[in-house]
């Protein structure tokens, strides 16, 4: 049966870690004696727990464990991968992997080149990210009534046909080794909590969703007001109800820190992944250093921001995490990478690795992802010289076209704006646009950035992150 | 690929765990198990990038007393102990739904297709040569495009049930599947495309999904100026365009529970003209070579051919055991049986409720294209959407963009457009008015199942925004 071996057979053994250090060195040394010229192998256990409730009743809890392990070996410049959730039998793939790789290599054009990596620090240590209030230790109870409070609270009204929450938190603990004598173990949590809160009036159905989370424990939920979490999304549920739907149109569009937060993950963040640049599938190939947005706009990518949730202390090629400046004053100042990418164009790596799970190889991904404030005071400010625009909030996510450099992000819900004044609540309200001309007509920020709701990005592989930003306006923009 | 007793494995690893249910003399128990393997390989920049493999799996239990239910889950059968400890307490400390017990066991003839050896026998080196075949016909289709990203794959799961009501069930399934972004820049114009293709049995070398990459990154280049007016325009949506819309609202709103708890736009709307009067919604969990059919739901109770609206009229809806036994002991529905509808995604979580491969036909008929566009008369193509995902599968309406859409005018395409919102709500736009391509093609989906859809033109109810 291939299954994991437990891990207790391992990890109770008094070191804290799963991997039997001197078995995976000499896995990586033999993958060394057959060609490869660099060898890792990483491990992550996922301890979970999943909770959701149905108008009020419990639904499900499922707890869970799963352990995955996946090793990546570097032979003739090319990749192979090996991923399983069976520890033991790693060892055994050593040599059928090491052959992937070459047959991979074996097949490259004269005029690609072989994969290298950038060179890193070798570090051989562990980071534990301790949460104030370690979420494995908190029992249903306590989850049920964090849960009834958001239901409650959010319910309280006949059109309100149906709420569903849920619940969901992780312990991630991951460990690294590789041939260059990488070697380090780290570990943080995640918390989440969610509502769908759907309303109907007469024939008219809408819904609603609304979250909150973070890197952390259960304090990151208990430092939510879930009854006012349930409330806000209650009377968004009834004003969706009374809305009409959006003009169709260029026009001024402001943006909530929800929505501007998905705005800049997607019409910028995926295009300065350097590994979609690398590939010739971003439009911001070649633009390192140009000014491509409004001086106005500067934007990081940061996953050292405890509480976001993309946080993480190590990237998954064993890199500190740090701040990233993807924009500053409007210019381009640098792509998110990993040592691949790094290599490639000849940059420093700035740890932006990322897999899903153990099972999964690391891509070039974004963490917390946010527009710096920008000059003016509040909302009132940015729509007073707007004569007839949009303001939406909340998002329903977005995607984008990284290549053609084109995106789109949907509102929760939005507002018409009319001589400077929010009027007519709207639904189903969406944007669109091109990344290298939206940037530029950024020209509008208030002074508070902050992360929003918490989200995932998928890429294959899907990821937590965070995204968030101050209030933008935007000059002209597509909406439908 | 996949080890020769892999069945024998997961079928021990099912009993050792349903001997411990017994001794712990748990009213009901089912124990699922998954072990899949496989071979991948990724492209990217016109080249393979990467070649992996490898294997996972592992065991979900659900227990039910007195109609309360838990469920948790383990990947090495040593920890079912604790696993089993967890889930009781889940149980203990969920609401009882009177009348929830597990499915009886029922004979459930085999589905013909889902297995292919051919699949099992592939190795990575025959995948490295499709790529490079792959990768060849791109080139030769059109010298200035490139692969930009996608891959390909081969798989084999094999998976199993074994419950406390005599379900006993297991098999092996395979799947092959290919998916390709291609793009062309040049001349300061970049325009890609992605396809795919999937199935049960080995796809061809080069499938068809290659060449309609290269063709949507040809034709959408050169856009030509139309009026930026929002219109209301009949659209055309080519199955690959349709079916991840279609998939993010229809099948949710054909749950049951959802359409008792009138969190469907179909609430309340049993044996009334929801569709076009000639459309019939069908979906068909015993279809042979199905991309989503089993034998058995993931219940263990066997799958069928279901009728959801016929001619037009709502006349079914989606059910899994549990759902129908919490709706009719909550008393919004008289009468509910499971319709064999229950899905897992794996063994992480329980059985939830949808689809399987799910069609949609028209008591017209189909139409070639040439036909479909004659009727368009002035309006639009559309092949791909961003933000499908972002569809409201709870009232219908959806926004997305689109940057593979042609100009039709007078039924003759006119050129692309180079981008353009789309908007609309889905049920409005099938009510009336509807027509089908006269080829189906299978697409993945944002639901539960597979689509099998034809090109689908829609006469009223949209709005195309030229950006």
């Amino acid at each position: 049966m291939v299954m994991s071996a437990s891990p207790n057979d391992d990890h109770s053994s008094g070191t804290g870690r799963y991997l039997q250090q001197s078995k995976i060195q000499a896995a990586l040394g033999h993958a060394q004696d057959l060609g490869a010229s660099y060898a890792e192998v990483r491990l992550m256990a996922i301890t979970d727990s999943s909770v959701a409730l149905r108008d009020g009743k419990l639904e499900r809890a499922i707890p869970g464990q799963e352990i995955g392990v996946t090793m990546r070996i570097l032979a003739d410049g090319a990749w192979g991968v090996h991923s399983t959730t069976d520890l033991q039998s790693l060892p055994g793939q050593v040599e059928s992997t090491v052959r992937l790789a070459k047959a991979v290599a074996s097949r490259r054009a004269s005029k690609d080149r072989p994969v290298a990596l950038a060179e890193v620090p070798i570090l051989e240590n562990e980071i534990h990210w301790k949460p104030k209030k370690d979420v494995r230790n908190t029992d249903l109870d306590t989850k049920m009534h964090h849960l009834m409070t958001l239901h409650d609270s959010a319910s309280e009204d006949e059109r309100i046909v149906s709420v569903t929450c849920g619940w969901h938190d992780e312990h991630l603990h991951t460990e690294l080794i590789t041939s260059e004598g990488m070697n380090r173990t780290w570990s943080f949590q995640r918390s989440l909590i969610n509502a769908t809160v759907t309303g109907r009036d007469g024939g008219d159905v809408v819904s609603y969703r609304t979250r909150h989370g973070g890197e952390g424990g259960l304090e990151v939920i208990e430092a939510c007001d879930l009854g006012d979490l349930g409330r806000s999304a209650q009377i968004a549920t009834l004003r969706l109800l009374k809305a009409e739907r959006a003009p169709s149109g260029k026009i001024p569009l402001v943006a909530d820190r929800d929505l501007t937060g998905v705005y800049i993950h997607e019409a910028l963040g995926h295009p300065c992944e350097a590994d979609l640049v690398a590939a010739g599938d971003s439009c911001l190939d070649g633009k390192l250093g140009l000014t491509i947005g409004n001086d106005i706009v500067t934007v990081v990518d940061d996953p050292t921001i405890r509480g976001g949730y993309g946080a993480h202390p190590i990237d998954d090629e064993g890199l500190d995490t740090r701040e990233k400046c993807l924009i500053k004053n409007g210019v381009l100042t640098e792509y998110l990478n990993h040592r691949e990418t790094a290599h490639h164009f000849g940059i420093a790596p700035n740890a932006g690795a990322r897999a899903q799970d153990g099972l999964h190889h690391p891509l070039v991904r974004m963490s917390n992802t946010l527009i710096q404030g920008g000059t003016h005071n509040d909302l009132d400010e940015l729509i007073e010289d707007i004569s007839y625009g949009v303001y939406a909030c909340g998002s329903r996510g977005g995607q984008v076209d990284t290549g053609r450099g084109s995106f789109q992000f949907a509102a929760q819900e939005a507002w018409l704006i009319e001589n400077g004044e929010l009027t007519k609540p709207l639904k189903d309200v969406s944007v669109s646009g091109l990344t290298l001309q939206i940037l530029k007509d950024v020209d509008g920020l208030t002074r508070d950035a902050k992360l929003a709701a918490p989200g995932f990005c998928g890429k294959g592989q899907t990821v937590p992150v965070g995204d968030g930003g101050p209030i933008m306006r935007i000059s002209e923009a597509l909406v439908g | 690929m996949l080890p020769d007793d892999a069945i024998d494995r997961i079928n021990a690893g099912c009993k050792s765990i349903g001997d411990l249910c017994k001794q712990q003399g748990i009213e009901q128990w089912e124990i699922v198990a998954y072990q899949s393997y496989g071979h991948q390989l990724d492209i990217e920049a016109g080249k393979i990038s990467l070649a992996a493999g490898g294997g996972e799996g592992g065991y979900g239990i659900r227990v039910v007393e007195g109609g309360r239910f838990g469920y948790a889950y383990l990947v090495d059968v040593a920890s079912a102990g604790s696993a089993l400890t967890q889930a009781l307490d889940v149980a203990r400390a969920s609401p009882s739904i009177e009348g929830f017990v597990l499915p009886n066991a029922e004979d459930a003839p085999a589905v013909d297709g889902l297995f292919d050896q051919r699949i099992l026998d592939l190795g990575p080196e025959d995948l490295l040569e499709q790529a490079d075949a792959i990768l060849s016909e791109v080139a030769s289709l059109e010298p200035r495009a490139v692969v930009t990203g996608g891959g390909l794959g081969v798989g084999a799961t094999a998976s199993a049930i074994l419950s406390s009501q005599g379900i006993e069930s297991s098999g092996i399934t395979t799947s092959h599947g290919i998916g390709v972004q291609v793009s062309i820049d040049a001349e300061d114009e970049l325009t890609s495309s992605y396809e795919g293709d999937s199935g049960r049995q080995l796809l061809q070398d080069v499938p068809a999904c290659v060449s309609n990459a290269v063709k949507w990154a040809q034709i959408t280049r050169g856009p030509i100026e139309v009026d930026s007016a929002p219109q209301d325009a009949p659209v055309l949506m080519t199955s690959e365009g349709f079916s991840p819309l279609f998939s993010m609202v229809v099948p949710t709103a054909l749950r049951g529970d959802r359409l008792v708890r009138n969190e469907s736009f179909w609430s309340g709307k049993n044996n009334e003209q929801v569709l076009a009067s000639d459309l019939s919604l069908i979906d068909d969990g015993r279809m042979a070579g199905g991309k989503s059919a089993s034998s058995r739901d993931g219940e263990g109770v066997p799958t069928r051919r279901q009728i959801l609206v016929d001619k037009g009229q709502l006349v079914g809806s989606f059910w899994s055991t549990r759902d129908a036994a919490q709706q009719v002991a909550e008393g919004r529905i008289t009468n509910a049986q499971t319709t064999g509808s229950a899905v897992r995604g794996g063994h992480q979580a329980p059985p939830g409720t949808g689809c399987k491969d799910f069609t949609m036909v028209s008591s017209k008929g189909g139409h070639s294209q040439e036909a479909l566009l004659e009727r368009m008369g002035d309006g639009y193509i559309v092949h791909s959407v961003m933000g499908a995902h972002t569809a409201n599968p709870t009232s219908g309406d959806f926004s997305v963009t689109t940057s593979t859409i042609l100009r039709v005018e007078d039924g003759q395409i006119m050129g692309p457009v180079k981008q353009a919102g789309l908007s609309g709500n889905l049920a409005g736009a099938l009510l009336e008015d509807v027509h089908l391509g006269d080829e189906v093609r299978i697409q993945g989906s944002y639901s539960s199942g597979s689509m099998h859809l034809p090109d689908v033109l829609m006469m009223q109810g949209l709005r195309i925004n030229p950006a």
